[in-house]
């Protein structure tokens, strides 16, 4: 590691090493030089992508929209038709075929000299490679939800802050006016003091019932797409499908904790801490693969008494999706494209100089880039996309467990109950063991 | 004076003590049929049982002459029961039946009323405000009555009423979580292949709609949230109809459905007593699909071990989750924790159960489980098919090792 000069390096470096004195980064496409209105070389983010399913290559687009600012080199993926369809896209972007592919993570993270790298992979995977990625020094723009467990989570937070890397979590309404906006008059007051908050989540998925087991396609490593989780044989089940079986995620839940969630404890205040005590309850499938709760009803309560129930929205009174504050003068709900409030004069105020101003992005991917040129704290870094999943997370150890219990969020205990304490952390498949906290 | 009071209270306390020791068969309910448009020589044992298996009721039948038989002789003694369960579509009872059957309300007695039984009696305006919506009735019994979003619509819009679309699955919405019917039970869940009764009109006195489906357009229905399980009063009497329960010549999902058993048994407890005692059972349907008992009886703990025990991936996962549905709600402490864990630890050591069967069974006890688990669950690390999943589990728990 120690020989891999990059941009960064280079950026940290230069305060003392005199300017005609240092050396060029290792790899310099031809495309890289000269290119009209693009930085020079050593000041564009040499990166790669691993995971480029179908929110892989969408982030990946979202990147290579900044052109003058990236350059990919390199894409990992344990399906070859994705990183084939992957390498096309950043070949046309840079135009030559220069683009590497691999399908281990490992040796991509290896081998390659890069800046900043982007991930989109199945929950499951996300403790393991996040750690890896961030133990190379690599800036990582992450998908949500941060981890399967607090455990995994934990490991991420800890590796991203032990090696000093920039982090960006895919929670991109965080990026956006209304939702900003809706945070902005929550927290300051706007509708008075919070009392209780309804975060509405997409109702559950459909069944597959059990498909027959099939052999594996060629362009697919199944072992490698399993890896910590437990061995099955392949039944077809696999890209967008994952997200309904318990092995590699909790369903709409966890798939959504990472955004309404995350605004809604954004709104209070609460984005680096999270409640004290959940119970929940939901309702499982009878039949076939997919296990994940198709209907799912979470209490929980803040240390200041605000109470917040996170359901999949046909369960709540209002039906609303999105994070609804209830105050003492009002309440606000955010939805994508939606953003309203018991009266809308409130969405009127103007919030003054000396009041509390959420932090400000307008682009999440631009943001990202501009973190890792100033070294910046990102709109959506780790620790919160860690508490924000959280949430998620301890609310399905509630409706697993059928018990109500006290978490401690500063020790990230769960308080006096040794068996949901269990369900933090879900043991790894050999080979793979736990990434280290 | 004092004295008084002294006995009065002490006479109230024997009675509170006497009720509570009373255990048993101890609730009289009369099922009526003989003439129905389906088939009530298979639902109308089915249904005896049914209320009998709740241990509360004793259950007789009356069954009435054939259709166009001498219904003078139909004379039912409804004042011995507490309870007329009416799977009964078919001729007018006599002028003294009918005045006795009112009467019997009146005073406080409980009628359900099944399926077809709302097909009875148009002409008859008492037992039209006793059901409160039905078939066959038109605008001068009283308006349509459904759901639009979640508020009630009264529709006085000329016309005859019932109908269904084609027999189909459908979600059952609780509209009343509260009432001693549907107390429990979840906001959504699917009922067994059934007639979706629509367009029903009537009196609507009294009334109270406990629970709707959404009749989809594509299968023939109306679009709209039709009434399922209605509850009114009469008199002093309470009036459970439930529009379930279409029975085919075997039964059929119709009335298998744990759904249509569960509010069939707690709404004739309703209607007899005004209060319900009955537990909500584990295989009660959800949103997530179908609970259909095809031998009408509910699931015991060892029932579901045996079928976890014969668990192969191709074979339904509903008694594993009825496991975990007991575990959660009854698992509340290490001891009770234990008494399931025995359970399943003796079907870790069953050589005859199946490699599954014992997945699942890893799977639950790494998060529930105790010491007890442990030395069985060391012995699977040899066996290669369970070797992951007991490790899986051991690393739970025992995680310092």
């Amino acid at each position: 590691m120690t020989d891999k000069s990059t941009r960064r390096d280079f950026l940290k470096k230069s305060t003392a090493i005199s300017a005609g004195a240092f050396l060029l980064p290792q790899i310099i496409p031809s495309t890289a030089l000269g290119m009209g209105g693009k930085l020079p070389p050593s000041d564009r983010i040499i990166m790669g992508a691993i995971g480029v399913g179908s929110q892989g290559t969408g982030n990946m687009g979202t990147f290579l929209e900044h052109i003058k600012e990236v350059q990919f080199v390199a894409v990992c993926d344990v399906d070859s038709n994705h990183s084939k369809n992957a390498k096309g896209l950043v070949d046309a972007a840079n135009k030559n075929s220069d683009c590497r592919t691999y399908s281990d993570y490992r040796e991509f993270l290896e081998k390659e000299k890069l800046d900043a790298v982007c991930i989109a992979l199945p929950d499951h995977w996300h403790g393991l490679i996040y750690s890896a990625a961030a133990n190379k020094k690599l800036d990582i723009y992450g998908e949500k939800p941060l981890a399967r467990t607090i455990y995994d989570g934990r490991a991420i937070v800890s590796a991203v802050k032990r090696n000093n890397i920039v982090w960006q979590t895919g929670s991109w309404q965080r990026s956006t006016p209304n939702f900003h906006r809706a945070v902005e008059l929550v927290l300051n007051g706007r509708i008075g003091k919070v009392t209780r908050i309804e975060v509405g989540l997409p109702d559950g998925n459909k069944g597959v019932g059990t498909p027959p087991i099939k052999e594996v396609p060629a362009n697919l490593d199944w072992e490698m797409w399993l890896g910590p989780a437990p061995k099955v044989p392949f039944r077809g089940v696999v890209h967008w499908q994952w997200r309904w079986i318990l092995d590699y995620s909790g369903g709409q839940l966890t798939d959504w904790a990472g955004h309404h969630i995350d605004i809604a404890q954004w709104g209070i205040g609460m984005e680096r801490s999270g409640p004290v005590e959940f119970s929940g309850e939901g309702v499982y499938p009878r039949e076939g693969l997919f296990n994940v709760p198709v209907e799912y009803n979470i209490n929980c309560k803040y240390a200041n008494g605000i109470e917040m129930r996170v359901a999949n929205s046909s369960q709540l009174p209002t039906k609303n999706g999105g994070a609804t504050w209830y105050g003492e003068k009002g309440w606000i709900n955010v939805d994508r494209g939606r953003l309203i409030a018991s009266d809308p004069k409130i969405l009127e105020e103007v919030i003054g100089e000396n009041e509390i101003h959420p932090y400000k992005s307008i682009n999440h991917v631009g943001n990202f880039l501009e973190c890792v040129k100033s070294r910046g704290e990102t709109v959506a870094p780790v620790e919160i996309a860690h508490r924000s999943i959280s949430v998620g997370l301890l609310g399905e150890i509630a409706m697993t467990t059928g018990q109500k219990f006290q978490w401690d969020p500063v020790k990230e205990e769960i308080i006096g109950n040794p068996v949901a304490s269990r369900l933090l952390v879900r043991p790894y498949r050999e080979p793979w063991e736990l990434p280290k906290i | 004076m004092k004295k008084y009071s002294f006995l009065a209270i002490a006479c109230v306390i024997m009675l509170a003590l006497f009720s509570a020791c009373k255990s048993g068969a101890d609730h009289r309910a009369l099922i009526i049929t003989g003439q129905n448009n389906h088939n009530w020589k298979v639902t109308t044992p089915i249904f005896k049982v049914l209320l009998e298996q709740t241990g509360i009721f004793s259950v007789d039948v009356a069954v009435s002459p054939d259709k166009g038989g001498d219904m003078n002789k139909f004379t039912p003694k409804f004042s011995n029961y507490e309870v007329i369960v009416l799977n009964y579509s078919g001729d007018s009872w006599s002028e003294k039946t009918k005045s006795e059957f009112i009467e019997f309300v009146k005073n406080g007695g409980g009628v359900v009323v099944v399926h077809a039984a709302d097909n009875s009696f148009p002409d008859w305006p008492a037992y039209s405000e006793m059901i409160g919506l039905g078939w066959g009735r038109t605008e001068k019994d009283g308006p349509f009555v459904y759901f639009k979003g979640d508020k009630m619509v009264i529709d006085t819009t000329a016309g005859p009423s019932g109908g269904h679309g084609e027999r189909q699955e459908f979600t059952v919405r609780t509209r009343n979580t509260q009432h001693p019917i549907t107390k429990g039970l979840p906001p959504r869940w699917m009922h067994g292949k059934d007639e979706l009764y629509s367009k029903l009109r009537g009196p609507a006195k009294n009334m109270e709609i406990l629970a709707t489906a959404f009749a989809p357009p594509g299968k023939g229905g109306t679009g709209r949230d039709e009434p399922i399980l209605i509850v009114t009063n009469y008199g002093k009497g309470r009036i459970f109809h439930t529009v379930l329960g279409h029975g085919d010549v075997d039964g059929g999902p119709a009335i298998q459905c744990a759904g249509f058993i569960v509010t069939l048994q707690r709404g004739t407890e309703w209607a007899a007593t005004g209060q319900v005692t009955q537990k909500v059972p584990y295989d009660f349907p959800t949103a997530a699909g179908t609970s259909l008992r095809v031998n009408y009886q509910e699931m015991t703990l060892e029932d579901d071990l045996i079928k976890i025990g014969g668990y192969d991936i191709t074979k339904s996962t509903k008694y594993f989750v009825d496991l975990q549905s007991r575990i959660r709600a009854e698992g509340t402490t290490p001891e009770k924790r234990q008494q399931f864990e025995h359970f399943m630890i003796e079907l870790l050591e069953n050589k005859a159960a199946t490699d599954e069967g014992k997945k699942l069974i890893l799977r639950e006890l790494s998060w529930m489980g105790s010491d007890l688990s442990i030395p069985v669950i060391t012995k699977l690390l040899q066996n290669p098919a369970l070797k992951d999943d007991a490790k899986f589990a051991l690393a739970r728990l025992q995680p310092t090792k």
